[in-house]
Parts: structure tokens; C-alpha cells; sequence
């Protein structure tokens, strides 16, 4: 299929895929470490005493070190500033309660923040819609702006998990609009036709990028695994 | 059912669709009742959602705005002071007033007594205002300040025991329609830290939460509030909110710390 020619954006959205791609930088295993220390504490402050404020003391290190990244995700996934800050919020309450769950995850410190912050981002939106009907996404180009506008610091993969940065490497091969279709189906939990709505292109089209980025993904993937 | 671990390649293309929450309906049924069949095809979708979840690790960093932060603090430091404030803080903060339209027997049981407690009060005033008036007589110079008097005697018409969340009253509310005031009488031992305000919460029956004031560290507290305001409003709540409170389109931020329901007297 020919694809529309040129420009970054779907529907009003640019996505960090529509830019020239991240500088490659291999995943770093200290910053893993540290984050993982710092998630101990925070679950070891169950313990009372010193352990409480030790444990804030982590969150609060935790917070500046992540936060400007999951709030990137959280903006993307509702897109706007005070709900994205709303569910950052929750994210880190919730990261606050849960931290002893951390190392039966056995997943990267960060993959493991991001499924909450996608979670939490995703509950927002459905508790939005079921109390307000009419409030169905709306996508204006405000978020555009957000989301491409002031963003000082490009990607920086060297914070990324090796699972990341495998999946950084294959989307690149992908054409811009194949990778932000796959990136919004996952982070909005979006469905072919909604996602044919949102982005305003056809129904078949949406399929279609779906079903190659899934195919293209599949081989590079594998060669990663 | 089809044996999905013996096509490899359709496996792999329907556990990708399925992390990727393409797969839909019927199909996304069928996959997952496979899935609790067959560690293979589990494997294979279990596989596809870490790669997917990676999408969260690739988004540009933005920084939040500063106060998000406060709001996290506030929240941990509220949960930690023993006494009232417990869970209801923070995973459901934005749905807390919810439940504080059933705020339960014990507080309409307190209100009413109180109420009649402050009725008792309005009489004895009267009596005081009536002898005032005998005087009147005597004392024509008193005229004014007895008609001020008059005009001053509170018409509550509207009582609300706010209580914690063992049912220990700690606040009463009471409104004067016709001077538009509100007066809040502390009662429990409760004490918010140096950097906190209370601020106190209207709870219509559709919508968030009205702000109607923050309280100052006096144990009565009177703020000023239009009828239609209050009226509305089945129950009345108290959070813990940053010094000064916040703006009332925001909402409550910390803890509700009383809550309780909101009585006509008349």
C-alpha cells in the first residue's frame, strides 16, 4: 500500500518514532542496580523505625531519577498535563505499596514502573469515561505540542533494559506510521477501530500496519531473543 | 481445540496480537482459554507482553510539574500519623466521597441530639433577647443595638457531625442560611501539623467534591457560604491538604480525615 507521504504526525500526534531515532546506547547495568536498591528500600521500611524514613529518603531518590520518564508515558497515554500528573501520583503511592512485590517480578526496575504507570494511566482513563460518557479521548493538538514540543532530552537508551533496547533497535526498521500505530495500540490498550478512530485513518489501514508492524516485529524480535 | 503449539508460527502471531491488545473478542477468548491449557502458547504470550511492556521505556522523558511531589509527600506523611487517617488516602483518593454519602447511623444519631443540644442554646438566647426587649422600655437608647442583636441570632437550619473513621465525632458543622455562615466547632483532640490545613468539602450528589473553606487553628472556625452551596450537598468531609488548602477545582489532595452526613434541623 502506498502510505501517505512526508510529514511526522497521525492524527495530530507525533511520536518519538517520528524523529530522528535516539542515539544508540547500550543499557546500563549500574543504573539497574541503583533503582533496584532504592525499590528494597522502600519495601524494607515496613520494618518501622529508621527503615520508614529510609524508605521515603528512597522514594524520593527513586521519584527524581524516574519520574520524568514515567510521567513521558503517563502524558502519552492520557494526554494531558494534570491528568498525567494525577496518575503519576497514584504511580508512585502505588510503587510505594507494592515495592515488595518488586523481586518476585523478575523484570528490569524501569519495565517494571512502566507496566504500573501504564496501568494506572489506563484506569484513569476508563474511570473518566465511565463518569463522564461524552469524554471519550479527546485528542487535540495541544498534546502534539506536549508531547514533541519541549522535550530538551532526546530518548537515552543507556537507562533502558536490554528487553528495551531490542525492541528500540526493531521498531526503528518499522516506517514511522507502522510504529506509532503499534505504539498506541499498546499504551492506550487501543482496538483496530479505535485506534482507526483516534488516529482518524481508515479501519483497513489500521489493520493493515498492524498486522505487518506484528510481522516485522516477529522476525526482528527473534533474533534478539 | 487446536493445538496451537504445533503451529509455531501462528502461535507467535496471535500471542503477539494478543500483548499487543489487537486481538479482540472471540478470538481473544479462545487464546487465553489455550493459554491456561498449554505452557507453550503461556510461554509465548507471557514472552510477547515483556516485549511489548519495553514500549513504556521508550517514551521521551518530560518533567512533571514540581508540586506532584508535595502531593505524594503529603499523602505518605498523612497515612503515617496513627490516630484517624488510615488506607482510604491514597489508591482511591479520587473517589473517597463517594462512601461519605452513607456516613452511617452513628452520625445522624449525634447530629440530631446535637441539634437539639443547639436549639436549647437559640432558646435560652431568645429569653435573653426578650429581656433585652423588656428593657427596650426603659432603655430606648438600646434600640439599635437590640435590633442588631435580633438580626444577629443564628437560624441553624443545617447540622453535620463530622466523625473519623471509627466513628469518633470531631467536628460540627452547622449553617445559618440567612447570614450565610458556617461555623465549625472542633471537637475531637484532633491537631493537623504546623505546614497542613483542614479544609472542609461540600459532597453533591453528582460531581466532585466543593471546596467551602479552610479552616484556621481556632477551635470555632465561621466561613461564609451561599445556601445553594450547601444545600445540595447529602454530606460534608474534612481532608488534610497542603498549608492553605487548594484550589476547589482540584479536588482534595491528602486524606479525608471526617466525613459525615449533612441534616436539615427544619
Amino acid at each position: 500500500m502506498k502510505l501517505p507521504a512526508g510529514n511526522e504526525t497521525i492524527g495530530g500526534f507525533h511520536a518519538y518514532s517520528g524523529r530522528n531515532p535516539p542515539s544508540r546506547t547500550m543499557p546500563d547495568p549500574f543504573q539497574d542496580q541503583q533503582l533496584i536498591a532504592l525499590i528494597d528500600r522502600i519495601a524494607a521500611r515496613s520494618a518501622g523505625g529508621a527503615r520508614q524514613a529510609d524508605g521515603e529518603a528512597a522514594l524520593r531518590e527513586l521519584y527524581d531519577l524516574t519520574s520524568s520518564r514515567l510521567y513521558g508515558v503517563a502524558l502519552r497515554v492520557v494526554t494531558n498535563r494534570e491528568w498525567a500528573e494525577d496518575v503519576l501520583q497514584e504511580t508512585y503511592l502505588n510503587i510505594w505499596r507494592i515495592a515488595g512485590d518488586y523481586r518476585a517480578s523478575l523484570s528490569p526496575p524501569l519495565a517494571w514502573m512502566g507496566v504500573i504507570v501504564r496501568s494506572r494511566a489506563l484506569d484513569f482513563l476508563r474511570r473518566r469515561n465511565s463518569e463522564r460518557a461524552d469524554s471519550a479521548l479527546e485528542l487535540n493538538d495541544a498534546i502534539s505540542e506536549t508531547v514533541a514540543g519541549d522535550s530538551p532530552d532526546p530518548l537515552d537508551t543507556s537507562q533502558a533494559s536490554e528487553q528495551a533496547w531490542a525492541l528500540h533497535e526493531c521498531l526503528r526498521k518499522l516506517e514511522a506510521r507502522q510504529r506509532e500505530v503499534v505504539s498506541l495500540a499498546y499504551l492506550r490498550d487501543l482496538s483496530h477501530s479505535e485506534l482507526a478512530e483516534q488516529l482518524k485513518l481508515p479501519l483497513g489501514t489500521v489493520k493493515t500496519w498492524i498486522r505487518r508492524g506484528i510481522e516485522q516485529l516477529r522476525g526482528c524480535m527473534a533474533r534478539f531473543a | 481445540m487446536m493445538d496451537l503449539a504445533r503451529h509455531p508460527e501462528l502461535l507467535d502471531r496471535l500471542a503477539a496480537a494478543y500483548a499487543l491488545g489487537t486481538l479482540r473478542g472471540g478470538a481473544r477468548r479462545r487464546f487465553e482459554a489455550l493459554a491456561r491449557q498449554s505452557p507453550a502458547v503461556r510461554t509465548a504470550a507471557l514472552l510477547w507482553q515483556e516485549r511489548f511492556a519495553a514500549l513504556t521505556e521508550l517514551q521521551w522523558a518530560q518533567a512533571p510539574g514540581p508540586d506532584v511531589w508535595k502531593r505524594i509527600e503529603n499523602i505518605i506523611a498523612a497515612q503515617k500519623q496513627p490516630a484517624v487517617e488510615r488506607p482510604q488516602a491514597s489508591g482511591s483518593s479520587v473517589r473517597w466521597w463517594r462512601g461519605a454519602t452513607f456516613a452511617g447511623a452513628v452520625a445522624t444519631v449525634a447530629a440530631v441530639a446535637f441539634s437539639l443540644n443547639l436549639l436549647g442554646e437559640v432558646d435560652r438566647r431568645d429569653e435573653q433577647l426578650a429581656q433585652l426587649g423588656s428593657a427596650r422600655a426603659t432603655l430606648a437608647s438600646q434600640n439599635a443595638q437590640l435590633a442588631a442583636q435580633l438580626q444577629a441570632k443564628p437560624e441553624i437550619q443545617y447540622v453535620a457531625v463530622l466523625s473519623d473513621d471509627r466513628s469518633a465525632a470531631s467536628m460540627l458543622v452547622t449553617f445559618d442560611p440567612a447570614h450565610n455562615t458556617l461555623t465549625i466547632k472542633r471537637v475531637g483532640g484532633y491537631q493537623e501539623a504546623a505546614d497542613k490545613s483542614l479544609q472542609l468539602w461540600a459532597l453533591p450528589p453528582s460531581g466532585g467534591p466543593r471546596s467551602l473553606g479552610v479552616l484556621g487553628e481556632n477551635p470555632v472556625v465561621k466561613l461564609t457560604a451561599a445556601e445553594n452551596q450547601v444545600r445540595e450537598a447529602p454530606a460534608l468531609a474534612i481532608s488534610l491538604e497542603p498549608k492553605g488548602g487548594v484550589p476547589t477545582e482540584r479536588g482534595p489532595t491528602g486524606p479525608v480525615l471526617f466525613k459525615g452526613a449533612l441534616l436539615k434541623t427544619s
